[in-house]
């Protein structure tokens, strides 16, 4: 009789106005990230503009803009339709994100520092590896979900089968950062799902040994075993890794409390981080607005997580709540991680900040995950 | 409205609050280690910045240039292109490479014909005064060609860099390289010496090492400039914060007339090669061969103290210096068997005197009164020179003293003493101050020192020696230090004997000599000579400092001392007497033009005393002219060279007679000298187009 009222009332919508859960949109959530991504935008000015006030150069800027408003847009489409009726495309988009993630390894996609997972048309770049996340996401959702909360060793061993595909995809392509992103993502929807505590702890163990056979096989070149140790102690070492964190301390050192000002940080004009408008562009908030700014900025995605964990809470149905644990995991992860290495305390993974940092995929993905979430927010009310 | 969705069982809840404290406690790690960076630490790290964006800048200022007293340069600077090794792109080069690079960089510069060896650049990149980040100068002075070539195949050499330096140059060679000096990098110790000079010094730089460059350092190094700059990474300069332009150095003005400079040196090697050429003596203690390896000269004007021309043999040439001596060079330079080129015997040398110290024995003499009406004699009264001194009442060492070959002269007083040059006359006074009572047995010693024997003259040239006038006191000393090299600690009346003649212990520098040559004719003010004239401003010419004649003191002398004195040595070049005795200089100055440039001097012949070893005297001779009031006072001392009168007198003559007939010749740079050689072949080319077209005319005619 359950499935005789879902399919009764497979428009779930009491009121019967298809408009009426735009009523409900989550708008801190919407704000703050939008928010995130406009500060974003300006840092990679600061950061890409070039020192000629002549001829500062917008394009980064101008391209970032682009993202952001592909993002709302994609933002709002995924918050459109009822996220209930998406999981019947959710296999047939996560199955062609899987065969981009192959496809990306044939001489059709492009290496950049020594990974090989964008597909590069004129100007733009897709990295399917970004957009492959929220596709997993709600892959593992919808499959996590029939369980209704209890998680035996058989459905979890689906569960980590399922993830082993994108994950040793992506390792394929040596991008040991995303393919840390999608274990987060795991690890957080499982519990949530409700893996058993020794099943956890179990799963803990073997990841610490799978990660150390890794390391000692050889697999791994010296450079990136080299970028993840040196923030251990920068100062040893003479690498590119060690002098891009300590590049990025002194920056975000010397910003202080309240910054140097937007556009006068003087490591972020001289260029002295590398890749300072993607993955190091916290450096430049550091520099530019101090600790209040760095603080205010960390504020802003400790509030979309909030929000994330809130609708998580109000969600009508396990895959909304799982959904929203995974976009939150996604976010949390990134963010800490991303962040961290800009720090120091953590190593260099080449992750984006979501929102903040320049790129295309990595916008419209975080976009697409706040869009599901606000899709749920939207539909709480809604009967299951 | 609800808190939690209606399906969501209490674990689940707790689940959610687990990922949430999870993903709250992330943010802990983030902002500790913000505050940690921005707020502890901010002050290292706003500092680190800085050094990361700003750099300076240091802009090199050429150094000051040396000029002769009359404005010709005699040490320019010109560019010069230096090849570098960036150390820090160099060490990213494999060892095994490494060597195969050196080899190929060697290569090519000795190819471009600048002989360079693998060795030597080696040790320059390996010298440890770098820094592991700095650039190593390694080659000076390599072609435009090659500078091109090492630019263009810049892959083949990672981490060589050239870029464009001034240098020293020397427009007259190597004339007046003792006096100017050169000048080298700064060594470990100096670096620490000058950190504390007006001017900055940098690890690479030039410092005067010796002559005019040591000297006169402080005014010919140039203020280097500052250029304090915001740069980017890659070391674009975004923004000039604080500029200070480099300001040259100044000039500095000698003394020194390149005119006369250049005939002394011609001279001196002149009187040491026909030195070379008299026959080797056979003597009852051996063989004496006349090497006359090394000699040195010095002219100066009485009046003022200002040296004119200072030369010493053998000579090095400056330029060596100038890409930084090799090390085989170096040590040729200072190697005793090559009589030590380095060396500047005018003021570093130290000879005996010999009989040019006779004069002074003279004064000392008549200033004490030993000759004259409380005396043994009068000026004027005659001594019989039987050419053989005995010590009366002798206790020890020599009693035996003679003039060379036993000549006797016969009744000589003090003028003819001098003029004589009689031993004999001066043993007796010295013998008499060593005996009679009321005289000072160091009398002699006493007049030498007023007359600035035994101590440094104070001329503005580093490493001055000061020579030496024995006393009782001081050979004692010497006797307690080393037993072995004397047979008595004791003075005996041969060593006053010994001292009057300017033999024995008794060590003057040729300067020295000059100087107590230019008082005795000067009245009696002993000056410190003057090298340097003035400093000017190197932009505008005009003068900054002037430096005035320097008097020292004013010796106690009545025309009543210095007439006889100087009377005798005027006619130690122009007297003859009707019996054939002459002045020891007579012959040496025979069709001199006396009439109008009436010239004194004395000779002197001194015994060098080396161990196990006959060697020839040393030649001396000092002259001056034109009296009465002499403009030129010149010394010239002529090492194993024989007689003072039959070596050295003829150098003096030959300089003073192209003074005296206004005929010395105009000293030309290399420069000017090319020019005239191109205009005379050009001149010799028309000739010759001349003659080729006459003889087709005579053809026609044949």
């Amino acid at each position: 009789m359950r499935t005789s009222r879902e399919r009764k009332n497979l428009n779930l919508n009491p009121t019967g106005d298809p408009w009426s859960p735009w009523l409900h949109v989550d708008i801190a959530l919407v704000l703050s990230s939008v928010a995130l991504a406009v500060i974003g935008a300006f840092m990679v000015f600061s950061a890409t503009r070039g020192n000629d006030p002549a001829l500062y150069d917008r394009s980064y800027f101008n391209r970032q803009l682009l993202f952001l408003g592909v993002g709302v847009v994609a933002m709002a489409s995924a918050a459109y339709f009822p996220y209930r009726r998406i999981r019947d495309w959710v296999p047939a988009v996560f199955w062609s994100g899987m065969f981009l993630l192959l496809l990306v390894l044939t001489p059709l996609g492009v290496e950049r520092n020594g990974t090989k997972a964008w597909f590069e048309f004129g100007s733009f770049q897709l990295q399917p590896s970004e957009i492959c996340k929220i596709a997993y996401i709600f892959m593992l959702a919808n499959y996590l979900e029939r369980f209704n909360g209890r998680l035996d060793i058989r459905p979890l061993g689906n569960a980590l089968l399922l993830g082993l595909i994108p994950i040793g995809l992506i390792l394929l392509e040596t991008d040991v950062g995303t393919a840390l992103v999608f274990i987060a993502i795991t690890m957080g929807m499982l519990l949530v799902a409700g893996a058993q505590t020794k099943h956890i702890l179990v799963l803990t163990v073997v990841g610490i040994i799978l990660s150390a056979l890794v390391w000692s096989s050889g697999v791994l070149q010296e450079y990136q075993q080299d970028r993840l140790t040196s923030f251990i102690d920068p100062a040893s070492s003479q690498t590119e890794a060690a002098y891009q964190q300590t590049q990025a301390q002194i920056a975000i050192g010397s910003g202080g409390l309240t910054g140097q000002g937007f556009g006068q940080g003087q490591q972020t004009r001289g260029e002295f981080v590398p890749e300072q408008h993607t993955d190091f562009i916290f450096s430049v908030i550091g520099e530019e607005f101090g600790f209040v700014g760095s603080v205010i900025v960390l504020a802003l995605f400790a509030i979309v997580m909030w929000r994330c964990m809130r609708t998580a809470r109000k969600s009508p149905d396990l895959l909304g709540t799982l959904i929203c644990c995974g976009v939150m995991t996604l976010f949390a992860f990134q963010m800490f991680q991303s962040v961290g290495m800009t720090l120091g305390i953590m190593p260099i993974t080449g992750i984006p900040i979501p929102f903040v940092s320049y790129g295309g995929s990595s916008a419209i993905s975080s976009f697409v995950g706040v869009g599901l979430v606000l899709n749920i927010h939207m539909r709480r009310y809604q009967v299951v | 409205m609800a808190t939690a969705s209606r399906y969501l069982p209490q674990s689940h809840r707790l689940r959610l609050a687990i990922l949430a404290a999870v993903a709250i406690s992330l943010f802990v790690p983030l902002i500790a280690r913000l505050w940690y960076l921005q707020v502890i630490k901010e002050t290292a790290f706003v500092e680190r910045a800085a050094d990361n964006t700003t750099e300076t800048i240091i802009e090199l200022a050429p150094r000051g240039r040396i000029l002769d007293a009359k404005g010709r340069v005699l040490v320019d600077n010109r560019a010069s292109i230096l090849v570098t090794i960036d150390k820090e792109e160099m060490a990213s080069v494999p060892v095994d490479d490494l060597q195969e690079l050196f080899y190929d960089l060697a290569t090519e510069i000795s190819r471009s014909g600048n002989l360079t060896k693998v060795t030597e650049i080696e040790s320059a990149y390996r010298s440890n005064r770098y820094g592991p980040f700095a650039e190593v100068p390694v080659v000076q002075d390599i072609s435009e060609e090659l500078q091109i070539y090492l630019a263009e195949y810049s892959y083949k050499f990672p981490g060589v860099n050239t870029t464009v330096t001034t240098v020293r140059d020397y427009p007259y060679g190597s004339l007046a390289a003792h006096i100017l000096g050169y000048v080298g990098l700064l060594s470990e110790d100096e670096i620490s010496s000058v950190a504390l000079k007006a001017k900055t010094y940098l690890a690479n730089d030039e410092i005067g090492k010796s002559g005019i460059e040591l000297f006169y350092e402080d005014a010919l190094r140039g203020t280097p400039g500052r250029k304090v700059v915001t740069v980017d990474k890659f070391n674009n300069i975004l923004e000039i914060n604080e500029e200070i332009p480099a300001k040259a150095g100044s000039d500095v003005q000698l003394t020194i007339d390149i005119d006369l400079q250049a005939l002394a040196e011609q001279e001196l090697a002149r009187g040491l090669s026909t030195a070379r050429q008299q026959p080797t003596k056979f003597e009852e203690e051996g063989v004496v061969i006349f090497n006359a390896p090394a000699g040195a000269m010095v002219v100066m004007d009485p009046r003022d103290g200002k040296i004119l021309a200072m030369a010493s043999h053998p000579t090095f040439d400056p330029e060596l210096f100038v890409s930084g001596i090799s090390e085989d060079d170096f040590d040729d330079l200072t190697d005793p068997g090559n009589f030590l080129p380095l060396l500047n015997r005018a003021i570093q040398g130290t000879y005996p005197p010999g009989s040019t110290f006779k004069p002074f024995t003279a004064y000392a003499a008549l200033d004490t009164g030993l000759i004259g009406s409380r005396g043994i004699l009068g000026i004027d009264d005659p001594f019989y020179d039987e050419g053989v001194f005995l010590i009366p009442s002798c206790e020890g060492g020599t009693c035996r003293f003679q003039n060379a070959g036993e000549a006797a002269y016969g009744d000589v007083d003090l003028r003819l003493a001098l003029t004589y040059s009689s031993d004999v006359y001066f043993y007796n006074l010295a013998a008499s101050f060593d005996i009679l009572p009321g005289f000072d047995l160091e009398s002699v010693q006493v007049a030498a020192k007023y007359f600035g024997y035994g101590s440094r003259t104070g001329v503005t040239l580093a490493g001055e020696g000061s020579g030496r006038i024995p006393t009782p006191a001081s050979r004692r000393d010497a006797y307690r230090e080393n037993p072995d090299a004397f047979l008595t600690g004791s003075w005996l009346t041969g060593d006053t004997l010994n001292t009057s003649i300017g033999q024995g212990d008794v060590l003057a520098t040729p300067l020295q000599i000059a100087n107590s040559y230019a008082a005795l004719v000067n009245g009696g003010t002993l000056y410190a000579p003057n090298l340097g004239q003035r400093i000017l401003d190197p932009i505008t010419g005009e003068t900054e400092v002037e430096f005035a004649p320097r008097v020292l003191k004013e010796i106690f002398l009545p025309d009543a001392f210095s007439d006889p004195i100087l009377e005798g040595l005027a006619a130690v070049t122009t007297w003859r007497s009707e019996i054939g005795t002459e002045g020891t200089a007579y012959s040496a100055f025979k069709d001199f033009p006396h009439e109008e440039w009436p010239v004194s001097g004395k000779t002197g012949t001194s015994e060098k005393q080396v161990e196990n070893a006959l060697i020839a005297d040393y030649g001396l001779f000092v002259g001056w002219g034109p009296n009465p009031d002499p403009e030129y006072v010149a010394v010239v001392i002529l090492e194993e060279a024989g007689f003072g009168g039959q070596v050295a007198a003829p150098v003096i003559r030959n300089y003073f007679e192209m003074i005296a007939r206004n005929s010395v010749p105009a000293y030309l740079s290399q420069a000017e000298k090319d020019q005239i050689a191109r205009e005379e072949a050009t001149k010799a080319s028309f000739n010759t187009n001349n003659e080729i077209d006459q003889p087709n005319e005579e053809d026609g005619v044949s």
